[in-house]
């Protein structure tokens, strides 16, 4: 081992440099949402807001917890995110599963129908207009089921299938248990790290759904949050402008400035939670996509 | 009995591939296996109903399709509504946007990546880097709701904290995200800023893959940081790196279509109105059905000749491409 020359410290001084000064832009834009979040509606609407909250209030957030609109959209959200989680993740190991026996006949052909819909798909009309003719419009499914299963997902937990020994497989065969047995009583226990690393980024996706209450719901009732809250700050922003849109923000009292900042911070929380138990796994989860896909 | 059996083992093992056994081996394996079959049955009818229905729903980009017809019962019109579309007097308009917001994207996006992987990788501070790293990766996780929310009050030409700063040096306040001028940079600036962080992974698994012999073999020959990231750690990734391109240029025509549909407005529409924008406000908006799933077969049909030429030109350079 050589020492660090100097050209080398000079590099790793402005490597970290630069690295603090990137961080800094990461973290800064949330930062500045926390922080309007917190601060006193009535001060904070003169600008002035850098760092620290102008006064300090939590009305924006009792605000919106007492809305019913904003509760509604949550008791929604919650429903797709938990059933589609279950749903997606269940079948995603079932189908992975039958893929990963290299025995099965026709598996080739099997994985190749799943690949097939990473390359190509209908397109938005198409599917829109199969959730019309499958008379799923403004129920819940439309909200579940079309991004229940994908390619990415079983190929990532087929690759964690095939790694699993294949002679505890063997032996629960000479005891009698046959390949569902095996599969539930082996196999899934075994799997817990990829099961809650494919259904973490199936509920993250569910919870970040803003797309798909805009195509197939238009019973204000059953709105995902994230459309709630798409609405809410384009009826704030029009509100700031000057402009009308102030029916949302006038029935809470609050300004609609600390009130977008307030539901930006609410919707990104349960991710934040998430996000260590996500990055356990996510590094190899994305390698192996990417090899494939 | 004794010579009965002795005959039959002969008379197996003489033929043991004809047809007929064939057929048995094949259905005795698929027997063994039903409950696998089993298995996969749901997933597979899942992805028939879901993602193969609608693939066979394109053929309505070659129909007129009429809602009380439905798919199979709309008459065919051939090529029609690809005419009427390449009449639409804003489409070359729609066409070109798409292009060039996604250009400029993978002009930017496809190299921030690969430097800040580069740098991350010279990190030795490990608890800096998995911090740093983490910090990077979470806004990929973010919805473009909220990231919509964000730019907003960012850009907000009363409060946004932007205008505050050019008020606070005594320029004009600019709305920016109505501005012909601003809103590519934007989009361009908020997408390379939300996913470069996540760009790095593959990246940092390929340079994991380098031996750190190299490296101090380069050292006592006196090679500096860059040039050892130029000569050793580039080189290495190569692959990966090219990889990654070929599949950008596949996504040539994917403008981004959520981030576009949540921040523009009428008044940048010469500017930001993409083939996807395009297709959702002609065709489920207007219920143009056909004609907007003939703008998004002209678009499947110009990808797969990019990732395909991409793929050709990658090869005849000596490279290993996607196939």
């Amino acid at each position: 081992m050589v020492g660090l020359s100097k050209g080398e410290k000079i590099f790793n001084y402005c490597n970290y440099v630069f690295m603090v000064l990137l961080l800094i832009l990461m973290l800064y834009p949330f930062w500045y949402i926390l922080m309007g979040s917190l601060s006193d509606s009535k001060l904070a609407v003169g600008g002035g807001l850098f760092l620290i909250p102008v006064g300090f209030s939590v009305d924006a957030y009792t605000a919106i917890l007492q809305n019913s609109a904003f509760l509604s959209s949550l008791g929604t959200t919650l429903i797709t995110t938990i059933a589609g989680t279950a749903i997606g993740t269940f079948f995603t190991a079932t189908t992975a599963y039958a893929l990963s026996k290299s025995r099965l006949r026709g598996g080739v052909f099997f994985a190749f129908i799943v690949l097939f819909t990473m390359l190509f798909n209908g397109g938005l009309v198409p599917n829109y207009l199969l959730i019309k003719e499958l008379g799923m419009m403004n129920s819940l499914w439309a909200l579940i089921l079309p991004n229940a299963i994908n390619a990415f997902n079983v190929f990532v937990m087929m690759s964690f299938f095939r790694g699993i020994p294949n002679e505890l497989e063997e032996a629960a065969k000479i005891d009698g248990a046959n390949d569902l047995t095996i599969f539930f009583r082996i196999v899934l226990p075994l799997s817990k790290p990829v099961l809650a690393t494919i259904g973490l980024f199936i509920a993250v996706f569910y919870w970040n759904d803003f797309f798909s209450t805009i195509l197939y719901i238009n019973d204000k009732d059953m709105w995902q949050l994230q459309a709630y809250l798409r609405n809410l700050i384009e009826n704030t922003s029009m509100a700031i402008r000057g402009g009308s849109g102030t029916a949302v923000t006038a029935q809470m009292n609050v300004s609609p400035f600390t009130i977008r900042m307030a539901s930006i911070i609410i919707a990104t929380v349960p991710i934040l939670i998430v996000y260590p138990f996500l990055q356990k796994h996510f590094a190899k989860g994305a390698m192996i996509g990417s090899i494939k896909g | 009995m004794e010579q009965r059996r002795q005959k039959l083992t002969l008379h197996a093992s003489l033929q043991p591939k004809t047809k007929m056994s064939k057929t048995s081996i094949f259905m005795k394996d698929v027997v063994r296996d039903k409950y696998l079959y089993l298995l996969l049955l749901p997933g597979l009818l899942y992805l028939l109903v879901f993602k193969y229905l609608p693939m066979y729903g394109v053929v309505i980009a070659f129909k007129d399709y009429n809602i009380l017809m439905g798919v199979m019962e709309s008459p065919w019109v051939g090529f029609e509504q690809f005419q009427r579309l390449f009449r639409t007097p804003d489409f070359m308009q729609i066409f070109m946007n798409t292009f060039i917001i996604s250009f400029l994207k993978l002009l930017f996006g496809f190299p921030a990546p690969i430097i800040i992987a580069l740098l991350l990788n010279e990190l030795r501070n490990m608890a800096f880097k998995r911090f740093t790293q983490s910090v990077l990766y979470l806004p990929h996780f973010l919805s473009w709701v909220v990231f919509a929310g964000i730019i907003t009050a960012f850009l907000n030409p009363v409060d946004g904290v932007v205008n505050f700063i050019i008020k606070a040096f005594d320029g004009t306040p600019i709305d920016f995200l109505t501005s012909k001028e601003y809103f590519r940079s934007i989009l361009v600036s908020t997408e390379v800023y939300k996913e470069m962080g996540w760009g790095t992974i593959i990246y940092l698994a390929a340079m994991t893959g380098v031996n750190p012999d190299m490296y101090e073999a380069a050292r006592i020959d006196g090679a500096n940081k860059l040039q050892q990231m130029w000569h050793i750690t580039l080189p290495a990734i190569r692959p990966v790196i090219l990889i990654m391109l070929i599949l950008s240029l596949g996504n040539i025509l994917e403008a981004g279509f959520l981030q576009v549909y949540l921040l523009y407005n009428p008044l940048v529409y010469d500017v930001a109105d993409i083939i996807d924008t395009y297709v959702y406000r002609r065709g489920i908006q207007e219920a143009n059905y056909s004609l907007a799933t003939a703008a998004g077969v002209f678009k499947s049909v110009i990808a797969l000749v990019l990732i395909y030429t991409a793929n050709k030109i990658v090869k005849k350079s000596g490279n290993e491409g996607l196939w």
